[in-house]
């Protein structure tokens, strides 16, 4: 059996186990969170460390990218250096590809997505794949970067200015704790109630809301039929959303066990499969490897 | 070591620099904040005010300071004249910063819109 570990920063009350069966290999994957405690996460590295067929990075990323300049996070290097004989990923990699097809997915098979359609993404340089693919198909986009993360509220509207803006904040911001950035540990399971009312507006005004669930999560206020596109959540979260007024939700990420979990989990999943160096592994690769898998984008009606 | 003098025309440099960026001041209609500049090795305290977007700076402590910025004055005047960025010697604790976690980062933001790149 093959063994994938994600370590999150997250709340550990998320934490999971799941045997699957993937090409005719047997799996187990597990999820385990270490609160927001960053030390707590390095140890939890590094007795797994060799130990375990591969590693997913959750809670934190790793690169971030804007354009073709990619940006790393120094907490999530520091992370990510900790492991020194498995392989380790952020899910960046996969991300790239699996979100830019969750989008022709979804343009391909619903209405979801039509030319002109009102999209927040609350954060787009993780995502930077999917943020390229919703601007190819000429929805209206609002990068809500500056917003949620850094509590101004200046929406983004293109590409261009997305990228502007981060030449010049992110080669500084990345130095900084991870947490000053991201809702980490027991953040992730309440909601910071004065930026609902601040910034609630920019969900309200959207029809599709897509990105990060913990940062979605927290500053989400009262929905009115929005499409969710997102990962990771668990059964628990899909309750939030329906009493939140969400319409759908299209997680990118396949569900095992009642759990859609993150691109880190599933970037750890194929780098087994492939059996190369993340390094080394092509989008094409990464996409014929998905196509084997049969893995698709899951539409939940909530309403 | 840097002169008040110094400080004060780093900060004068700062706000000119920021006044002039009509989108930076788009971005701070919401933040009204008065901060503490407080030099750690010779008497020098100037006060930064941010109303309804523009920025003001004048000589002297302010009573109820919503963020207090603390360096040697060397750090400051070199801070605010961009010759350095925040977050590093934010980091390894030359620069002190009293405030709450958002407006830290709202700071530093300010900082990199204005010399960032």
């Amino acid at each position: 059996m093959k063994r994938v570990v994600s370590v999150s920063l997250g709340s550990s009350r998320r934490d999971h186990r799941v045997e699957v069966e993937l090409l005719g290999e047997l799996f187990e994957i597990s999820r385990r969170g270490t609160d927001g405690d960053f030390e707590r996460a390095v140890r939890l590295l590094q007795e797994l460390d060799g130990k375990v067929d591969a590693i997913g990075l959750g809670g934190i990323d790793v690169y971030l990218y804007a354009g073709k300049t990619r940006y790393v996070v120094q907490d999530g290097l520091k992370l990510m250096q900790a492991v020194r004989h498995t392989p380790v990923v952020d899910g960046s990699g996969l991300k790239n590809t699996l979100e830019r097809e969750t989008v022709y997915y979804l343009r391909e098979h619903t209405d979801f997505l039509a030319p002109g359609t009102k999209v927040l993404m609350v954060s787009a340089v993780d995502r930077f794949g999917m943020a390229e693919a919703l601007s190819e198909l000429g929805c209206d986009l609002t990068f809500g970067d500056l917003i949620f993360s850094a509590g101004i509220p200046y929406p983004i509207r293109s590409m261009q200015e997305l990228e502007e803006l981060a030449r010049k904040i992110l080669p500084e911001m990345v130095k900084l704790p991870f947490h000053m950035l991201y809702p980490t540990g027991k953040k992730q399971e309440t909601q910071d109630e004065e930026k609902v009312r601040k910034f609630g507006h920019f969900y309200q005004e959207a029809q599709v809301i897509a990105g990060d669930f913990h940062l979605m999560r927290r500053y989400m206020p009262r929905l009115n039929g929005q499409v969710i596109i997102t990962n990771t959540t668990t059964p628990e979260d899909v309750a939030f959303l329906k009493e939140k007024g969400a319409g759908y939700l299209v997680t990118t990420t396949p569900e095992f066990a009642g759990r859609s979990f993150g691109t880190n989990v599933i970037e750890a999943v194929l780098v087994t499969i492939l059996q190369k160096p993340w390094e080394e592994i092509t989008p094409e690769e990464y996409l014929e490897c998905l196509k084997r898998l049969d893995f698709k984008p899951r539409l939940v009606p909530l309403q | 070591m840097a002169t008040h003098e110094e400080i004060t025309a780093s900060l004068l440099a700062f706000q000119e620099s920021y006044n002039k960026n009509e989108r930076l001041k788009q971005m701070n209609r919401d933040w009204d904040r008065v901060i503490l500049i407080e030099a750690s090795d010779i008497p020098s305290r100037h006060t930064l005010e941010l109303r309804g977007g523009e920025l003001s700076v004048r000589e002297g402590a302010p009573p109820r300071p919503d963020l207090v910025v603390i360096a040697d004055s060397e750090t400051l005047t070199d801070l605010f004249y961009g010759d350095i960025t925040p977050t590093e010697p934010y980091m390894n604790g030359t620069l002190k910063i009293i405030g709450s976690e958002d407006d830290i980062v709202r700071l530093d933001f300010i900082s990199l819109m204005i010399w960032g790149e």
